[in-house]
């Protein structure tokens, strides 16, 4: 069937062009997954050295007991979010411009979770326990506790990874059956296996069709658990700044921008790498920029919401911890994430530099340092300053902390590099199916 | 339903009816108890902004659902109006505050009577704008609809921290404000599944098998509706459960003790979340006018069960009273709906793709 | 053992409908797509769906499992901290939840193989390739 005339037909472009970044690398990329992997390398040392010497390496201290490595946490899970959405949520509203971005979303969230998994056992210290970790009646008789937030998380992390990865590899099925006829050798034998066989009958289709409507529609609903989880372990406490009721849509709300932030901030350089100009267009970015000016009204809106009623009760400590995040030693962090969330957002209201792609993917790496801050200003300064002024104390960190941090988007690089030399980047597909 | 015509004219003159009859039954010294007008204030306003908003939220997706129901939902916009008049009625109610004693500089009656007026006629002003724009088929109708959303958000925010949560002042909840305006969405569905219940059958006759289908939408909207608000719900109850601090927690369990108000919490859990969830989990459920009628219905009495359960503890009101304003008022909309659309700028109806 | 190969979907789905018009018996005729077409679905006979029990079964077991653990647990340690009740639902609540998901879509997934036939013998061998185009083979003689 690979004869002259396939090569020539719109859907077999499609696929030669895809699959095109499949091929050889070349040597910008391999100096670019050599870097990557040297800052993943680092993350791992640093780690190792810090599991050695004591958690005293980084800069956690009293009171600020969870500092970089969990704003980290929270960070990458966030970043996770946008996979999900673009993928499922898009998928059940029918909006087309998603095949566009579906498969490097998805596999960023797969990527984000594996990153964000890390930090809560780097924090624990002792990783060779971490199994203590998870609830279950088991002999050695330790307590599970399951009214913990944080027992919550390993479940919410584990269940969304799992997902995720089901619904990942789910979509990339016909793509990889794809991939085995049209590449040569071994490699095809490889992506023949992983495609388990499909031959595109109707039976397969039948059912696949319905599976994938059935992933998209558990995975909706828990992209949004997810994080409202991980905001639970800070909001079921009751520390000034974190108790408060709308942590959990205002921490999906911040994760979806971060995450679409991510997409933004991936996608173009990849577009113009892989030469992929046809099938993402500056309308598809359009749309992308849409779903990022929205979530930051929301971030905005919660903003003005918490800060306003911090003063309208008769809670002292609440009112002082928002003018400790405004005026405090935090002040220059808090003044950054306000522009980079709030005020540059409010660009996309202008339709030229919503089709924009540099303004697009400067705005993608600036939001996302604003939202590393965000999440960094919520943790530190409310554990900075909470109840007693006598326990009150400033948080700097440590270059351990520092490196892991820097290590952590290095080893994210690095998975996304490989993927876009080893998989099908684009849901082909999709793409055939509605073009 | 054309019984009674409401031409450009006259339609003010009925309006000021149905606020001059509201204003007779609260104040007319039939019954005792003063909080049916403030209630029935807080429903409706949510009602009429919330559909007014679903339908803008959906024109600028491009949903494709709303074609069809575009001048029933829109032809209520002058309904707006009656918010502020209402809430201009219920000055003399303001005493029901626990801050009107000792007024501070966000809750005093000046403020909180010009804020509150001033946002609601914004939203009618933008409404106005958007839901004649959107009438005609304008291009500018996408920008109108952006700035109608905000003032809806704002307004239904106000409403949530103003009229609500102010009620037991110093009790705070910050999801307090995103929730009252997703419920306010929700409630505005729930309508569109009534009126798509409702919608002529003349009017159907015409139409291909396809262009009715973007109706079940609305039952797709309303269960994923019914998702989100139990999310929305467990989140704002479980923080304040764990925290267990006494000064949050006591809005809870001052609701939950007695007789009619915890029984009302288990009515609007199962008519907001349950009822909605597994009656349209199946494919077939949602695709039924009957079966989404039932729902839509079901959803706003759960939602009016729920405003009852927030203002009943702080304002006793007598049922009787309460129930008359709220029929009234249902007639009111549906007298709207059904006479009213011929008094529009005939529209040419966009085309159904 | 009659092959057809069908450039756009319009004519496939001309094709198979002429196909079955002329009297074949849609269970003979097999057909490969490069992507789903709903309508060849309804050309061939819808059949009943059965995957969506799988989702059902897996959501209510999650959830059913989420509640066995969290209550099985605490209630082999009771200890009451926070001054909650030893078995507090709204958390618990939280981990059936979970797990219903998690059940659910990993039973639709195993469902899926199951109905689908995957991973697919016939499929890995050499002629089973998944087509760039559409495909429809009309058994005659004795079938499969």
């Amino acid at each position: 069937m690979r004869d002259e005339a396939t090569e020539i037909s719109a859907s077999g472009r499609l696929e030669t062009d895809v699959l095109a970044g499949m091929r050889r690398p070349g040597l910008r990329y391999l100096a670019a997954v050599g870097l990557c992997a040297l800052l993943a390398l680092m993350l791992f040392a640093l780690w190792g050295g810090m599991a050695l010497t004591g958690m005293g390496l980084s800069g956690k201290n009293n009171p600020v007991g969870w500092a970089m490595l969990i704003t980290n946490f929270v960070f990458w899970v966030g970043i996770a979010h946008s996979g999900t959405l673009i993928s499922a949520v898009l998928f059940l509203f029918r909006a087309r411009f998603r095949t566009s971005f579906n498969r490097s979303a998805e596999a960023m969230t797969i990527f984000a979770l594996m990153v964000a998994g890390l930090f809560p056992l780097i924090h624990l210290g002792r990783v060779w326990v971490f199994y203590f970790l998870l609830p279950y009646p088991s002999e050695r008789l330790i307590w599970p506790n399951f009214r913990s937030p944080l027992v919550w998380d390993v479940f919410a992390v584990t269940t969304y990874m799992i997902v995720s990865i089901v619904f990942f590899y789910v979509g990339m099925i016909p793509d990889l059956a794809i991939a085995r006829r049209r590449l040569p050798g071994l490699p095809g034998k490889i992506y023949g296996l992983l495609s388990l066989g499909w031959q595109g009958t109707l039976r397969q289709w039948r059912h696949y069709g319905r599976l994938y409507l059935f992933l998209a529609a558990f995975a909706t609903p828990l992209v949004a658990s997810v994080h409202s989880i991980v905001s639970w372990d800070f909001a079921v406490s009751i520390v000034p700044g974190w108790h408060t009721t709308i942590f959990a849509p205002y921490f999906v709300a911040g994760a979806i921008f971060s995450g679409t932030a991510m997409v933004l901030t991936l996608t173009i350089p990849m577009r113009r790498l892989l030469h992929l100009e046809p099938y993402i267009t500056v309308d598809h970015f359009e749309a992308i920029a849409k779903i990022l000016l929205f979530t930051s009204l929301i971030i905005t809106y919660t903003y003005i919401v918490e800060h306003g009623l911090a003063f309208y009760g008769h809670n002292p400590f609440e009112r002082d911890q928002y003018l400790y995040r405004m005026f405090g030693d935090y002040r220059l962090l808090f003044a950054i994430m306000i522009v980079c969330n709030s005020l540059l957002p409010l660009t996309l209201f202008v339709r030229r530099l919503r089709r924009s792609l540099p303004w697009l993917l400067v705005l993608g790496v600036l939001v996302n340092i604003g939202m590393w801050l965000e999440r960094f200003v919520i943790i530190v300064a409310s554990l900075a300053h909470d109840y007693d002024p006598y326990a009150w104390g400033t948080y700097n960190f440590s270059w351990v902390e520092f490196g892991i941090s820097v290590g952590s988007f290095g080893l994210f690089f690095l998975l996304f590099l490989l993927f876009a030399r080893l998989l099908p980047v684009l849901a082909v597909t999709e793409i055939k199916e509605h073009s | 339903m054309t019984t009674v015509t409401m031409s450009r004219g006259t339609f003010p003159f009925y309006l000021l009816v149905l606020v001059v009859a509201l204003a007779f039954f609260e104040y007319g010294g039939l019954v005792a108890g003063e909080g049916a007008l403030l209630l029935t204030l807080v429903f409706w306003t949510a009602l009429l902004q919330g559909v007014i908003a679903a339908a803008a939220v959906a024109d600028l997706v491009g949903a494709r659902w709303i074609t069809l129901l575009r001048r029933q939902i829109l032809a209520a916009y002058p309904l707006l109006l009656v918010s502020p008049l209402l809430l201009i009625l219920l000055v003399p109610r303001l005493d029901l505050y626990p801050w009107a004693a000792t007024p501070g500089q966000w809750l005093n009656a000046p403020f909180f009577l010009l804020r509150n007026l001033a946002l609601l006629l914004a939203v009618y002003g933008t409404g106005r704008l958007y839901a004649r724009r959107s009438l005609r088929g304008d291009p500018r109708t996408p920008a109108s609809a952006v700035i109608y959303l905000f003032a809806f958000v704002t307004s239904q925010t106000l409403v949530a921290f103003d009229w609500v949560m102010s009620l037991e002042y110093p009790w705070i909840s910050t999801l307090f404000g995103a929730y009252f305006f997703v419920e306010a969405l929700y409630a505005g569905l729930a309508l569109a599944g009534i009126l798509c219940f409702l919608l002529p059958l003349r009017q159907r006759e015409g139409l291909a098998a396809a262009e009715v289908r973007p109706l079940r939408d609305i039952g797709l909207l309303l269960f994923g509706f019914s998702v989100l608000w139990g999310g929305l719900f467990f989140a704002q109850y479980l923080l304040l459960w764990y925290g267990n601090l006494p000064e949050e927690v006591q809005f809870i369990a001052r609701r939950l003790e007695s007789f009619p108000l915890r029984a009302l919490s288990v009515f609007f859990l199962t008519a907001n979340f349950l009822a909605p969830f597994l009656g349209l989990l199946g494919r077939r459920a949602k695709r039924s006018d009957r079966v989404v009628g039932a729902v839509a219905a079901l959803v706003l009495t759960g939602l009016f069960a729920e405003r009852l359960f927030f203002i009943l503890p702080v304002a006793p009101m007598p049922v009787g009273i309460l129930l008359v304003e709220n029929i009234l008022f249902f007639a009111f909309w549906l007298l709207t709906v059904h006479s009213r659309e011929q008094l529009l700028p005939t529209a040419t109806e966009r085309s159904i793709d | 053992m009659a092959r057809f190969v069908c450039e756009s979907r319009e004519e496939f789905l001309e094709r198979l409908r002429g196909l079955v018009d002329a009297g074949a018996d849609p269970q003979t005729i097999h057909v490969r797509m490069p992507f789903y077409v709903p309508e060849a679905m309804q050309i061939l006979g819808e059949r009943p769906d059965r995957l969506r029990f799988f989702p059902l079964v897996g959501g209510i077991a999650g959830f059913g499992s989420g509640l066995a653990l969290t209550i099985y647990s605490v209630l082999s340690w009771p200890i009451i901290v926070g001054g909650k009740p030893i078995v507090s639902l709204p958390p618990f609540l939280l981990i059936g939840y979970l797990l219903t998901i998690l059940f659910g879509a990993v039973g639709s997934f195993a469902g899926f193989l199951l109905l689908a036939r995957l991973p697919s013998g016939r499929g890995l061998a050499a002629d089973g390739e998944f087509p760039e185009r559409f495909i429809i083979i009309v058994e005659t003689g004795e079938g499969e």
